[in-house]
C-alpha cells in the first residue's frame, strides 16, 4: 500500500540551524532591503497615467502590459482564440500535471539535477530562442510579400484554416516533439531530463515572444528593430 | 548610571503584563528560541529549527519570501489606496489625478503599488523557475507545485485586474486587448466576456468587476492558496535540499 505524503515526507537527520536567530535574520534583512529599494525607485520613477480614456481614439499599437505581450505577440501568429486561450490554458494544464508525469526522486535539491541536465537545458533554450526568433521574422518576412492574399486564393480552407489553426499548431506540437527526440537521442535522456528541454524550451519563448512584443512592435503592430520602434501615435482616430 | 535603564528593564520583564503578552525569556537560549518562534503567531509559520541548507540563498534565491512580502506591501499599501479611489468612470480617474496631486504621499504610494505589482510578477517567475531546475516539485511535494501553478496564474490575474482601475488611455486600451482574446475563446466566447466584463464593450460595469476581483476576490484567493502553500512546506518536510 502507498504511505500517505505526511509519512512520506523526506525527513533525514542534518545539520540543522535554528530558525531564531538564523533565518530570521536573512528574512528581516531581505525585508528591510526590499522595502529601501521600492522606496528609492518609487520615489525616482512615477507610475504611468495617460489622458481620461476615450472610444474615439485609439492608440496605435495599443498593448497589454508586458506580461501579457507574450500572448500579444502570439495572437499575431494564429487565431486570437488559440493563441490568447487555448495554448496558454493547455499550457497551464501541463504545467501543473509536471509532477505526476515526472515522479522519479532523482536530483531532488540539485540545480538541473545533473551534468545533462545542464547541457540540455543550454541546448534547448538555444533551440527554442533560435527558431522562435526565425518564425517571427519569417513570418513577418512572408505577410510582407502577399502570403495572406496567396493562402486565400490557393490554400484550402482560405487565409482562415491552414495559415491560422493547422500550420501553427503543427509547429507548436511538431518543434516540441522534435526538441524531446533530439535530447533523446543525444543525451539518452530520461523523463526528468525531457521535462527539463520542454521547460526550458517553453520559458525561452515565453521570453522571447514578451521581448519582441515589448520592445520590437511598433504602430500596426509591425516589427521594427528595437532601436528605431517609432512613437505610440497616441490618437488614432479612423472615422476621424 | 547605566543601572536605572537595566533596573526598568528588569521591571518591565517580570511585570505582569509584560508576562502576559510574552511566554518565554530573551531568545538566547535554545529553549527560549524554539518557544519564540513556536509562541508566536506569526512566527510559526516555521519550524523551529530548518536545515542549514535551506538559508543559502544562492539556492531559493529568497524568491518565494520575497514574493510573499510583496503580497503584503501590497496588500496594505492596496487598503491604503482605497481609501481615496472609487470604481466608478465618474470618478476613478480623477480620484487617480487627485492622489497624483492633492494627496500627501499620494504619488508616492501609488507608484509603491504599482512597482510592487510589476515586481511581484518577476518574483513568482522566478521563484517557479528556480523550484523547476532544483526539480523540487518531485513526491512529496507534487500538490504545492499545483498550488504553485495557481498562484503564479492568480498573480496575472491580479496584476491585469488592476490595470484598468486608472481609467486612463493606457489602462483602458490594454485590457481592451485582453477583452478581445476573451471575445475569442472558442465555443463560449460571447458568454464568458460578457460575465467577465459585464457587457459587450468596457464600460462602468467592466470597471465595477475588476474593482471587485482586484480588491476582495483574488487577494482573497491568493491569501488562502499562500496559506495552503506555506502549510504544505512544512508537512512535505520543509524544503528541498539534496537528498
Ligand atoms: C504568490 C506566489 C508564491 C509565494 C508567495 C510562494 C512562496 C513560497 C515560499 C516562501 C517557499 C519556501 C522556499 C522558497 O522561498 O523558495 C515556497 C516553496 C515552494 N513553492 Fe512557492 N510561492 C509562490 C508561487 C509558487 C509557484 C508559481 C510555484 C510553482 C509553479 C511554487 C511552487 C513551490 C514549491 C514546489 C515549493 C517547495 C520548494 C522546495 O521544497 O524546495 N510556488 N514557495
Amino acid at each position: 500500500m502507498r504511505q500517505d505524503s505526511v509519512v512520506r515526507v523526506d525527513k533525514r537527520v542534518e545539520d540543522t540551524a535554528m530558525v531564531w536567530p538564523h533565518l530570521l535574520v536573512i528574512e528581516f534583512i531581505a525585508a528591510m532591503l526590499w522595502s529601501i529599494g521600492l522606496f528609492v525607485i518609487s520615489a525616482a520613477f512615477n507610475a504611468p497615467l495617460q489622458d481620461h480614456q476615450t472610444p474615439d481614439c485609439t492608440p496605435n499599437p495599443s498593448k497589454a502590459p508586458w506580461y501579457l505581450l507574450n500572448l500579444q505577440e502570439l495572437l499575431l501568429h494564429m487565431d486570437k482564440g488559440l493563441a490568447g486561450v487555448v495554448v496558454p490554458t493547455l499550457w497551464l494544464v501541463f504545467m501543473a500535471t509536471i509532477p505526476y508525469i515526472d515522479r522519479s526522486r532523482e536530483g531532488v535539491g540539485i540545480w538541473f539535477t545533473s551534468k545533462n541536465g545542464l547541457r540540455i537545458t543550454i541546448f534547448a533554450a538555444a533551440y527554442a530562442t533560435l527558431l522562435c526568433f526565425s518564425l517571427i521574422l519569417l513570418d513577418a518576412f512572408l505577410k510582407a510579400h502577399g502570403y495572406i492574399e496567396f493562402a486565400s486564393e490557393y490554400f484550402p480552407g482560405g487565409k482562415q484554416l491552414l495559415p491560422n489553426y493547422v500550420i501553427p499548431i503543427v509547429i507548436m506540437i511538431g518543434l516540441s516533439v522534435l526538441l524531446v527526440i533530439i535530447v533523446q537521442r543525444i543525451w539518452d535522456a530520461n523523463t526528468r531530463e525531457w521535462m527539463i528541454a520542454i521547460f526550458t524550451g517553453f520559458i525561452s519563448v515565453y521570453l522571447v515572444l514578451t521581448v519582441v512584443g515589448t520592445s520590437m512592435r511598433g504602430p500596426g503592430m509591425d516589427l521594427f528593430t528595437p532601436w528605431s520602434v517609432p512613437a505610440t501615435s497616441q490618437c488614432y482616430a479612423p472615422h476621424g | 548610571m547605566l543601572e536605572i535603564p537595566a533596573q526598568i528593564w528588569q521591571r518591565t520583564k517580570t511585570s505582569y503584563i509584560w508576562r502576559s503578552l510574552f511566554r518565554h525569556g530573551y531568545p538566547d537560549s535554545r529553549k527560549n528560541q524554539s518557544l519564540a518562534v513556536f509562541t508566536n503567531v506569526f512566527l510559526h509559520l516555521h519550524p523551529v529549527k530548518v536545515r542549514r541548507h535551506a538559508l543559502a540563498i544562492p539556492y531559493t534565491w529568497c524568491m518565494g519570501g520575497l514574493s510573499f512580502f510583496l503580497f503584503l506591501v501590497l496588500t496594505l499599501t492596496g487598503t491604503l489606496l482605497m481609501f481615496y479611489y472609487r470604481p466608478t468612470t465618474e470618478w476613478a480617474y480623477s480620484d487617480i489625478k487627485d492622489l497624483e496631486t492633492v494627496v500627501i504621499f499620494g504619488q508616492l504610494l501609488r507608484n509603491m503599488h504599482r512597482w510592487a505589482a510589476h515586481g511581484m510578477v518577476i518574483t513568482v517567475f522566478l521563484h517557479m523557475i528556480r523550484v523547476f531546475y532544483t526539480g523540487s516539485y518531485k513526491p512529496p511535494r507534487e500538490f504545492n507545485w499545483v498550488i504553485g501553478t495557481l498562484l503564479f496564474f492568480f498573480t496575472i490575474l491580479l496584476s491585469y485586474t488592476g490595470y484598468l482601475l486608472p481609467w486612463d488611455q493606457l489602462s483602458f486600451w490594454a485590457v481592451t486587448v485582453g477583452y478581445e482574446i476573451a471575445r475569442a475563446t472558442p465555443f463560449i466566447g460571447d458568454e464568458f466576456s460578457f460575465v467577465l466584463f459585464g457587457g459587450f464593450q468596457l464600460g462602468p460595469n467592466a470597471l465595477l468587476r475588476f474593482y471587485v476581483l482586484h480588491v476582495v476576490a483574488l487577494p482573497l484567493a491568493v491569501g488562502f492558496l499562500i496559506a495552503i502553500h506555506f502549510w504544505r512546506i512544512r508537512k512535505d518536510g520543509g524544503i528541498t535540499g539534496p537528498l
